[in-house]
């Protein structure tokens, strides 16, 4: 209200600024000299396009099942059971029954086909490593901006919450909190659906998920907020969500997408250590993490099984992990590792 | 044996045939290539009771055996009880023999295997009288306490009568039953125990004297040398008994004692000095020291007994199995599977139908049609975790027809789709919808994928619910619970099917927490239960409580009948004088010796 001249200063001072350097090559935005940093890295690019295929792979699940002609859900070796030794339950081909028909062999003791399991998990385990991401990054966001940029007693309140949560131990929480919920919302004569267990599932992650990142941003904003930049938009009077929005968080981009790049991958690896505790998703549907526990199970009969999941969640976490190190290089070139 | 939750189970009874599987020579040689290993066959023979020259101790010494050495013993579940009277699952059961002694026991010959029930505090199985009504036992001479004191006669009516007290609550009921009424009915005959002063009248228990033990019943009862077998009949000194307490700390009357019990942890059982093996015609003293420790998974154990290195060469188990997913890592190792067995224990693997819920028998023959028991027991391990069931009562039992597979569970592995759906559609049921439980545990969720998939091709809708493993048999246990189908096992606690019908068929019998998890309580079954009870021949009750099992599963159908557990396991190479409890269906540990 107070700031029409001032804005129409600000609105005029901008476009000179850009006026200045236009036409010269040299005037690329930092996005741009970003991106031209990033497309130097060559391991940064490998990784980019291993994650992308890990997501390509998790959408088109169905089409390749399709093109494949099998599903995740039968049971081939025990339908069929030339498939599987009688005595073992392992398969009867060597390699873990990999042939022409089965590319990646099958299942020991269920029989069913590892490709399409394994597409159908990580379309599963990625689902909900993206989803709690996203919330985690979202909540990690607001409550870390606004704990720094406020200060006083709203920051203590909000430290003293985070140390809360950083305290709770995240896989027996949710050992003891599913159950709970599960008497809650399902009739005890019903199946506890999918979709339910996905949404408890993200929403635990998401819940215990977000302290990092929120601390972080809360360190960062309170040394923002002193600087000479922002005191300025506080003495022209720009009101504090335009403070927030113009001044502190463009400053805060590069912490936000490499926290979440890491996030990605760990949350991942919970929700399989939770499918493994027996508390995340269970059978009949796909799950990556329990892929690779029956893995470890019959490693010893049929290393083979424990292969396939066991690789693609290493190459995954590794590219992930190298992608996150790459986007940080390419934003912010003057950080030493 | 396959199972975690069947730890829980209070009713694993147990038992078995005593000297009635003659199992054959080469259950599971050495050499044999994995895909010819053979598994136990079984035959199934009377019931021998030894006299009182099989009675007389010592124990025949084993060629080559010595003195001295600690065994340590990997066990997955923790013992609960040490209390004889509160013994009822496996894993207890069998660590009970080595310093519980009963008034008569199961002598396992160590070369062939079979079983003879011979006198242990008792000098012989028991003289009955009056038609069947009085059973009189004497104590032999010499038999002591831990602490020197000997044990008489009032020590194993203290034992008898502490059995009547609230606390003791999960052991075996059949001689309370049998000598003061039914059910819990029993308990009013003396309702504080022996601990009040009071006693069981003379007429229904007596000691005349020191040495003497006089039951008598009000009908005639030809299984009392059985029932007196029970771990709970023993001996328990009345000036040292500590009521709840004696479950952490009781008196030993066997070769060992116990030292160091850390509940969760282990327990250790070292010589009891006292023991006098002239009185033992069953136990040895090889070992010093059994050092059991708790907590092992199969899998756990598995690689250690393989590995066989370091304190391992002189470890076994008694009741843990292979892991199922090392079964064939095992079979491949010449040196691991000259060091194992693989034997068929007394339980029966069923999933019962919960007929409160399920009234319509058309629709429980459908489940039973459908039942994919095949490859439910691929998944629990295949031919050495246990073999298809036709029937309820299991093999190792007199009388057991092999032939006897109504469902033809045998031929058609994975089910008969077919002619579940033909049932469903006479019932006008099609698309029934089931609830199917099971404890949420690896094994037992890859079951309930085939099980899902069975019943739903034919016909049926599937609702899985996880139960967590630790709660399964209590929520299963209640009557009122809101499914259809969950698993349970059961074991007869000696070779009759008396001890199998009347406790999980029997309509007394449905009350939380008891066996009869399908809820039967149909007039036709529970009268001829009645009639049977009383008969008075051995050996032609034996075959009618058979032939009733076989027409609860064909008339009633309340349980579909899934597998025959079966024991594949492993002991250390230093270890030898190890033999199959088939009463017990575990690693007999008293004959054992370090080489």
């Amino acid at each position: 209200m107070t700031t029409p001249s001032q804005l129409t200063v600000a609105g005029k001072t901008a476009p000179a600024g850009e006026d200045g350097p236009g036409g010269q090559p040299a005037g690329l935005s930092p996005r741009q000299l970003m991106w031209r940093r990033f497309k130097r890295d060559r391991t940064g690019v490998i990784s980019a396009c291993v994650v992308l295929f890990f997501f390509a792979v998790a959408v088109l699940a169905p089409v390749i099942s399709s093109l494949y002609g099998k599903d995740p859900y039968t049971t081939y070796g025990l339908d069929r059971p030339e498939l599987l030794d009688p005595l073992t339950g392992y398969p009867m081909k060597p390699n873990g029954g990999i042939d022409g028909e089965f590319w990646f062999g099958i299942e020991p003791k269920l029989g069913r086909d590892v490709l399409t399991q394994l597409v159908y998990g990580i379309r599963t385990s990625l689902l909900i490593g993206l989803a709690a991401t996203l919330l985690s990054t979202l909540t990690g966001i607001v409550i870390g901006v606004v704990a720094g940029y406020l200060g006083g007693r709203t920051d203590y309140f909000l430290g003293r919450l985070i140390d809360l949560l950083l305290s709770f131990p995240q896989q027996l929480f949710f050992v003891a909190f599913m159950p709970v919920v599960t008497a809650l919302f399902v009739s005890p004569q019903k199946e506890t659906p999918t979709y339910f267990r996905v949404t408890a599932l993200v929403t635990v992650l998401w819940l215990l998920g977000w302290m990092q990142l929120a601390r972080l941003l809360r360190g960062q904003v309170l040394s923002l907020r002193e600087r000479e930049f922002v005191e300025a938009a506080k003495v022209t009077g720009a009101s504090p969500w335009r403070i927030v929005r113009k001044e502190l968080l463009p400053n805060l981009g590069t912490p936000i997408l490499v926290q979440s790049t890491l996030m990605l991958p760990n949350f991942v690896t919970t929700e399989a250590a939770l499918s493994f505790l027996g508390v995340g998703v269970v059978e009949p549907t796909p799950d990556w993490g329990r892929m690779f526990a029956k893995g470890a199970n019959f490693y010893e009969g049929d290393i083979t099984y424990m292969f396939f999941p066991g690789i693609a969640m290493v190459i995954f976490v590794v590219a992930f992990n190298l992608l996150g190190d790459s986007v940080r290089d390419a934003m912010d070139p003057k950080t030493t590792r | 044996m396959t199972l975690n939750s069947r730890r829980r189970a209070r009713s694993y009874a147990v038992a078995l045939a005593a000297g009635a599987l003659a199992l054959s020579a080469c259950s599971s040689g050495g050499g044999s290539a994995p895909k010819e290993s053979k598994e136990p066959e079984m035959k199934a023979q009377g019931i021998t009771l030894g006299s009182a020259a099989d009675s007389t101790g010592p124990a025949k010494e084993l060629p080559g055996a010595k003195k001295g050495g600690t065994v340590s013993v990997l066990q997955r579940d923790a013992f609960e009880h040490l209390d004889p009277g509160q013994i009822y699952v496996s894993d207890e059961l069998i660590m009970q023999t080595l310093y519980n002694r009963t008034l008569t026991n199961y002598r396992i010959d160590d070369k062939t295997g079979k079983v003879k029930l011979v006198g242990d505090l008792a000098t012989d199985t028991g003289k009955s009288s009056d038609g069947g009504r009085t059973w009189t036992y004497t104590l032999k001479d010499g038999l002591k306490f831990e602490d020197g004191t000997p044990i008489t006669s009032k020590d194993v009516r203290h034992a008898v009568e502490r059995l009547y007290a609230p606390f003791e609550t999960s052991g075996p009921t059949y001689l309370q039953q049998w000598l003061s009424g039914e059910g819990q009915k029993y308990r009013k005959a003396l309702p504080d125990g022996p601990y009040k002063g009071k006693h069981l009248p003379k007429t229904v228990l007596d000691t005349p004297d020191e040495k003497t033990v006089v039951f008598h019943f009000d009908q005639p009862r030809a299984e009392v040398p059985f029932a007196v077998a029970m771990p709970n009949i023993g001996a328990v000194p009345p000036g040292k008994d500590t009521k709840e307490k004696y479950d952490k700390a009781p008196l030993a009357s066997g070769p060992y004692k116990i030292k160091n019990f850390k509940p969760g942890k282990g327990i250790q059982f070292v010589k009891n000095d006292q023991w006098d093996p002239k009185t033992d015609p069953i136990r040895h003293q090889y070992v010093n020291t059994f050092d059991v420790s708790f907590g092992h998974q199969w899998v756990d154990s598995t690689r250690r007994l393989v590995a066989d290195k370091g304190a391992d060469k002189n470890g076994m188990t008694w009741t843990n199995a292979v892991d199922p997913s090392q079964i064939s890592a095992v079979l491949k190792n010449k040196d691991a599977m000259a060091r194992s067995m693989t034997e068929t224990q007394p339980y029966v693997d069923v999933v019962s139908i919960n007929t409160d819920r399920v009234k319509n028998k058309k629709v429980r023959e459908a489940i039973a049609w459908a039942f994919p028991s095949g490859q439910y027991l691929q998944q629990f391990g295949g031919p050495k975790g246990g073999e298809i069931a036709g029937g309820l009562v299991g093999p190792t039992l007199k009388g057991y027809n092999p032939d006897f597979d109504p469902f033809q569970k045998k031929k058609y592995p994975g089910g008969n789709a077919k002619k579940a759906k033909e049932l469903l559609k006479e019932a006008g049921e099609e698309g029934y919808e089931l609830v199917y439980a099971y404890g949420n545990g690896d094994t037992h969720q890859d079951a309930s994928v085939v099980v899902q998939q069975a019943l739903e091709r034919a016909g049926f809708t599937v609702q899985k619910k996880e139960i967590d493993q630790t709660t399964y048999y209590t929520q299963i246990g209640k009557v009122d619970n809101k499914y259809d189908l969950y698993r349970s096992s059961w074991s007869a606690d000696w070779p009759s099917a008396s001890t199998v019908v009347p406790p999980v068929y029997g309509g007394k019998n449905v009350y939380n927490d008891s066996a009869n998890y399908s809820h039967l309580n149909v007039p036709a079954v529970n009268k001829e239960i009645d009639r049977v009870a009383r008969v008075g021949d051995l050996n032609r009750a034996t075959s009618e409580w058979m032939k009733l099992g076989e027409k609860v599963l064909t008339d009633e159908i309340p349980a579909v009948p899934t597998f025959y557990n079966r024991l594949f396991t492993l002991w250390g190479s230093g270890i030898n004088g190890t033999k199959w409890n088939p009463i017990y269906g575990a690693v007999d540990p008293t004959a054992v010796f370090i080489k």
